[in-house]
């Protein structure tokens, strides 16, 4: 409970503790850990000295491995080695296209719509498979660092759908991250770039990464970053570069058994290599073995250029439809921040720099940029910068609407709508005595149901029986900042809160997810106790000191003889409490005392606002507004 | 402004007088301002009361600044302000002349791909209607400022009708830039 701050800047209540928070960047390719340390952010290196970890997870007969390990099994043994899992976040069986296929995995048969890959441990999820390597970057930090994580920021692509971003949150939650943030990845890369400072402007930020390309329009103003318009594709990237190359080399060599896994997996590396090589020479020799068959040749520039023209044609295309979604020209970018490690491929800068004409940024290592932004953003969410002026606006990329009569979609929230936003609509029954009725959420830009994807279905129960068209049902569709949804419902004449049962169309059940976590934890119990009692203790203080500084600021002020009786009541039963060594004890103690200040609470906040928009509005509307300034 | 945002109308969020005519720079200025005092981010660590205060406020600022800086929105929330934004049960007929203009529009966009130049076809009826748009929006103020809300209501129609032409209009140019580069 950080009972808010009204102490002016500089004037801390409270003595400074840092808090250990970082940003991860979960990429499809690779990932990365970064925190500020004494103000400088940087990305966490592994014992051996490498900062990017492989995004690959290999199941062995003995445990489970990630990254560079794991990535050596790849041709080894590729049906037990998940490479590329961020494609399959939040996707349903069906969304597994044959563009898929080339990563062969073998996917279950389950009831379930999520999709399970088939491995020797078992069969497993994307969520859980991303979970391993959250938790392989979590243990890196917490050693590095040396101290539990207060939380962290993890970034995922801005065009991600509400499943996708859900399916990451629940990733974080199973490797036992607290998540502060999910940040969308080109802001977070504007951050890193600390263009806030002293620039105002507009930015667009080209984000190509290994699996997913995203394309922002960003206005930046006084530490304000305002996302005007986002765009992209969730399923094109690096990837699809190593797999036109692939597809080339087959056709060049001949390759016959081209669908062995074990094959498919090779030639995609020697693809990537090519690429990448192809970055610093004009040309690079390929030689294929395998199997039965024995090529040597050469991919130049010139040959990589007709391979990957369309592709990146199509991420223009959807910059230039961010720009007029954002309303403005292509001659109002002052800069363009490039990001992943794909921008890296000289036909990308050069197309998007002809594109733009405009300056690339390429500064930071566009492999490191994101994990750094999110750094930032987590050092200033868990408080180690209480006067920041950092501030980041985002939007929703894709609309949600729900499904009507004839399978067409009505939109409630559109596109490129500021987030966190809130919308109600008005329901209601169309036979008598009906008590439930069914909602179908979906998000997408088409008007078919069949065209857009969707999130869930909600069935409303428990509203009193009626005529028909009597009964109102008001349904809120609130996206938080993380751009997740949350749908509660009322009947508007009774005032009865109508329950809903969510079934998340891709997304994993709650109660999947407990079971999951149930058994990531089955012996370590006494452990949990002892840490989560210590947890307690420490949130206890937090709240003692937040609360006692904000009654020594205003208390006398905002509270009446009764209600700081109550709160002082309150406040010694947690003391109390707090050396006994019984966590939920603790806990409860903790919310009681919350309840308690809940008014008051309340009160700061108008307060603060108050203060702070006069004080505003005497600054910047001192000739034309005095008289609202007045007003008590 | 009020004391509690979530009580307060969008023109007092934003400190302006209630009436059709806003200063876009000032909403722009205030939304920043409050965004700094309510945003999620400033509750990160915050009790559970204080992330779901700040959740519901942003929204509302998000929502006032949306209505305040869209000229149809803008138009049905100040009628809706003085209790005026439903049709009073006199249905009232549109303008015949406005009516066939828009179906013409229509027509023109199902075939605009048989045009020899359709990008720049699109473009002059954008701004043929950026054009109408201006007179529309006077023609609401005129009537909204002499409380003929019947009239007011008409304006907002045509309003809506060009709004909504402007969007088919960039879809349509987007598409067909798309098939141009590809």
């Amino acid at each position: 409970m950080a009972l808010i701050q009204i102490a002016e800047p500089g004037q801390s209540t409270t003595p400074h503790q840092h808090k250990l928070a970082v940003g991860i960047d979960l990429g499809t390719t690779n990932s990365l850990v970064a925190t500020v340390r004494s103000g400088d952010v940087s990305t966490l290196p592994d014992a051996e000295g490498r900062h990017l970890l492989p995004s690959v997870v290999h199941y062995a007969e003995f445990g489970v491995c990630v990254g560079h390990v794991a990535q050596q099994k790849s041709i080894t043994d590729p049906l037990n080695t998940i490479v590329s899992v961020k494609r399959f976040m939040g996707r349903g069986l069906e969304d597994i296209t044959a563009e898929d296929a080339h990563y062969s995995y073998t996917f279950a048969e389950t009831d379930s719509k999520v999709p399970r890959i088939k491995t020797r441990a078992g069969n497993v999820s994307a969520v859980e498979v991303s979970a391993e390597i959250l938790k392989k970057l979590k243990a890196r930090a917490v050693e590095t660092l040396g101290g539990e994580l207060t939380g962290a920021v993890i970034t995922v692509p801005a065009y991600f759908d509400d499943a996708q971003r859900q399916a990451t949150k629940d990733a974080a939650r199973l490797a036992g991250i607290n998540v502060l943030r999910l940040l969308n990845e080109p802001t977070a890369a504007a951050v890193a770039y600390g263009l806030d400072t002293g620039n105002e402007g507009l930015i667009a930020v080209y984000d190509l990464g290994g699996g997913t390309f995203d394309i922002s329009i960003l206005r930046l103003n006084k530490g304000v970053f305002e996302v005007l318009a986002t765009g992209g594709d969730s399923s094109l990237g690096g990837d699809d570069f190593d797999y036109e190359i692939a597809q080339w080399i087959v056709a060049q060599a001949k390759i016959n058994n081209a669908d062995k896994p074990e094959i498919k997996r090779l030639i995609m590396q020697q693809a990537r290599s090519a690429k990448e090589a192809l970055a610093e020479q004009e040309e690079v020799e390929i030689n294929v073995d395998v199997d039965d068959c024995q090529w040597q040749g050469a991919l130049d520039r010139l040959q990589l250029r007709e391979l990957l023209t369309p592709l990146v044609k199509k991420t223009l295309m959807s910059c230039r439809r961010a720009l007029r979604d954002a309303g403005i020209g292509k001659d109002e970018i002052r800069e363009v921040v490039m990001v992943g490690g794909s921008t890296r491929t000289l036909l990308v800068r050069e197309m998007v720099a002809d594109f733009f004409e405009c300056e690339l940024l390429t500064s930071i290592d566009p492999d490191k940029v994101v994990a750094a932004g999110a750094a930032l953003q987590a050092d200033v969410l868990a408080g180690n910068k209480p006067d920041d002026e950092m501030l980041l606006l985002d939007v929703i990329p894709l609309s949600l609407g729900i499904e009507t009569m004839g399978g067409l979609v009505e939109k409630i929230i559109h596109r490129n709508t500021a987030i966190p936003v809130a919308k109600a609509q008005d329901f209601t029954t169309y036979k008598d005595g009906q008590t439930a009725m069914a909602l179908h959420v979906l998000q997408g830009e088409r008007e078919l149901v069949s065209d857009c994807r969707s999130l869930a279905r909600f069935e409303l129960r428990g509203f009193p029986p009626h005529v028909a068209g009597a009964v109102r049902i008001r349904v809120t569709f609130q996206v938080d900042a993380d751009g997740l949804l949350i749908v509660t419902a009322r009947e508007e004449n009774s005032g009865v809160e109508a329950s809903i049962d969510v079934k998340p169309s891709y997304g994993l059940n709650d109660s999947e997810i407990e079971s999951m976590l149930r058994d990531s934890i089955d012996h370590a119990e006494d452990d949990m106790h002892l840490r989560s009692l210590r947890e307690q203790q420490v949130e206890a203080d937090r709240v003692l000191e937040a609360l006692d500084a904000a009654l020594a600021t205003d208390g006398e002020l905002l509270l009446s003889e009764e209600e700081k009786s109550r709160i002082k009541a309150a406040r010694e039963a947690l003391i109390t409490v707090k050396s006994a060594a019984d966590g939920e004890k603790i806990k409860q103690a903790i919310k009681q005392l919350e309840a308690t200040c809940e008014d008051y609470v309340a009160r700061r906040m108008n307060t603060n606002i108050k203060i702070a928009m006069q004080g505003h509005s005497i600054d910047e509307y001192a000739s034309d507004s005095e008289a609202e300034v007045e007003e008590p | 402004m009020s004391k509690d945002i979530l009580k307060s109308n969008f023109f007092e969020l934003f400190e302006l007088p209630v009436s059709y005519d806003v200063d876009l720079n000032q909403i722009q200025q205030h939304y920043m301002a409050l965004q700094k005092q309510v945003h999620p981010d400033k509750f990160a660590s915050g009790s559970d009361q204080e992330k779901r205060l700040s959740m519901q406020q942003t929204s509302w600022i998000n929502e006032a600044q949306a209505t305040l800086k869209d000229p149809v929105l803008r138009a049905n929330y100040l009628l809706q302000l003085k209790g005026a934004d439903k049709d009073q049960g006199s249905e009232t007929t549109m303008d015949a002349a406005f009516l066939m203009q828009q179906l013409e529009m229509r027509e023109r966009l199902e075939n605009i791909k048989n045009e020899t130049d359709p990008l720049s076809v699109l473009d002059s009826m954008a701004k043929e209607i950026r054009l109408s748009t201006k007179t529309m929006m006077a023609g609401f103020t005129s009537s909204y400022e002499e409380n003929q809300f019947d009239d007011a209501r008409e304006w907002i129609r045509k309003l809506q009708f060009l709004k909504k032409a402007t969007t088919e209009i960039n879809a349509l140019t987007a598409d067909i830039e798309d098939e141009l580069m590809s």
